[in-house]
């Protein structure tokens, strides 16, 4: 309720503090003013004034509130970096399938990529890059390095520095949060699955999206309705736990085929900063290939298996027990930058807020003392005429 | 060696790795003495709803206000 109302006050006000003719909106015109009406009411500028400040009441306790709710969830999503920090030891985040690859072609590629990074709008730049762009473009043009330094997004596992495994079906995980008024988050994280959707994109290929939460689904339906595959809200009603997003995870791996899962969320670096993250967990049979392919999968046969089990069997285990694990620290990592870029948009509004509360009551003010003067003058006038 | 008896068992029982260690951490909760038992129990709510999407359009969603009650 709090919110939505703010959020058309918000609108209200926005829009008179960008219009120019601030001062004529204020203070009713001429035709505005009833005839016989000498001063100019100041209704309008008081009324304002309040919303304003209420505004302000809730803006600030909005930033207690996340605040408060930061620090609790900070502490786990910091505690659950240990689940997947060995599974990305053990099979890495991406086998290195575009290293192979490196060739004339692929740098002609990148001089392509670059002059279109300097002339495609800001959207778009971060279609063509990832990691390993990003260094090369660094290598070419520090200055452009700058340019596009704030739309890279960075793997999870730096050893593996590129999205690209050539799969079939790609599925996209996109987390985001169901409540707005959080800043960006959550448009970076479809601006991220976007492109790397667009990345994955290929003839005989296959993209989905498994959309976490709503604000993800409200802008992915715009364009890619038909390519959503299963959408989850209402995640965040108790706080987040293991059994919750396991439960969760069984779900999407019960109901969607898939050959690599790419989760995208924002991962929580500080309160005013969070980076756009991918992870990837590859399905059993894409593992086994590449660990025959060699590379650093190909360690895994340099492991003992106890019991009856074959590979096959505990390559399956092991990346449902991933997936689980990873989707527990992503939506604990997007929770937590939920919270930091509430907060942090939160300040920053009802820093606004006070900014459009003095503008208001100095015009309020001289609304007011003009006024007087006014009538101060009709009234010495009117007692000189009498006199004289 | 039981575990290595079960695992085709609750493969051929249609469960994922997931569901299987889930129930197996369940029995686990379960065998908590009382003040710490319960709030075990209360601390691994389960709610989110699902809604499958079909040529573009959601399905009907499924809530899951789901409570381990396997055992």
């Amino acid at each position: 309720m709090a919110m939505t109302a703010l959020r058309r006050e918000g609108k209200r006000v926005s829009t008179l503090i960008s219009s120019p003719n601030l001062r004529s909106s204020l203070a009713p015109s001429e035709e505005q003013v009833s005839f016989g009406v000498r001063s100019i009411s100041t209704q309008i500028v008081r009324n304002r004034m309040k919303s304003v400040k209420s505004i302000q009441k809730i803006t600030k306790a909005m930033k207690m509130v996340a605040a408060s709710k930061l620090r609790a969830i900070q502490v786990r999503a910091e505690n659950s970096r240990g689940l997947w920090q060995p599974f990305t030891a053990l099979l890495g985040d991406t086998p290195s399938m575009f290293f192979n690859n490196t060739s004339v072609l692929k740098s002609t590629y990148y001089i392509f990529m670059i002059l279109f990074a300097c002339f495609l709008p800001k959207e778009y730049s971060v279609l063509l890059l990832n990691c390993q762009d990003y260094l090369l473009i660094s290598l070419y043009s520090p200055c452009l390095k700058r340019k596009i330094g704030s739309y890279i997004f960075k793997l999870h596992h730096c050893d593996a520095l590129t999205v690209g495994v050539d799969v079939k079906k790609n599925v996209i995980v996109t987390i985001s949060s169901d409540k707005g008024l959080c800043g960006g988050i959550n448009s970076t994280s479809v601006k991220m699955s976007r492109a790397l959707h667009k990345l994955n994109a290929g003839p005989d290929k296959e993209g989905k999206y498994v959309i976490l939460g709503e604000k993800a689904k409200a802008q992915l339906i715009r364009d890619s309705k038909k390519d959503i595959e299963i959408s989850i809200t209402e995640l965040q009603k108790n706080p987040l736990n293991y059994t919750q997003v396991s439960v969760l995870a069984d779900d999407i791996l019960k109901n969607v085929e898939f050959d690599a899962l790419r989760i995208v969320f924002n991962k929580f670096q500080s309160v005013v900063s969070y980076l756009p993250t991918t992870a990837t967990i590859l399905s059993p049979e894409v593992v086994e290939k590449e660990a025959e392919a060699g590379g650093k999968l190909g360690d895994l046969d340099s492991y003992e298996i106890e019991g009856g089990e074959t590979k096959s069997e505990v390559l399956q285990n092991l990346t449902e027990f991933q997936f689980s694990c990873v989707l527990f620290n992503a939506v604990l990592e997007n929770a937590c930058s939920e919270q930091g870029a509430r907060m942090s948009a939160m300040d920053s509004s009802s820093r606004n807020a006070g900014d459009m509360l003095d503008r208001l009551t100095l015009s309020y003010n001289r609304t007011r003392q003009a006024s007087i003067t006014t009538e101060l003058i009709e009234i010495i006038s009117g007692a000189s005429a009498l006199t004289g | 060696m039981a575990s290595n008896a079960a695992v085709p068992f609750w493969r051929a029982a249609g469960m994922t790795y997931i569901t299987y260690s889930n129930i197996c951490a369940n029995l686990v909760r379960n065998c908590l003495k009382e003040p710490h038992k319960s709030e075990a129990i209360n601390r691994e709510k389960v709610h989110f709803s699902v809604a499958k999407w079909v040529d573009g359009k959601p399905q009907k969603s499924s809530n899951y206000p789901f409570i381990f009650l396997f055992c």
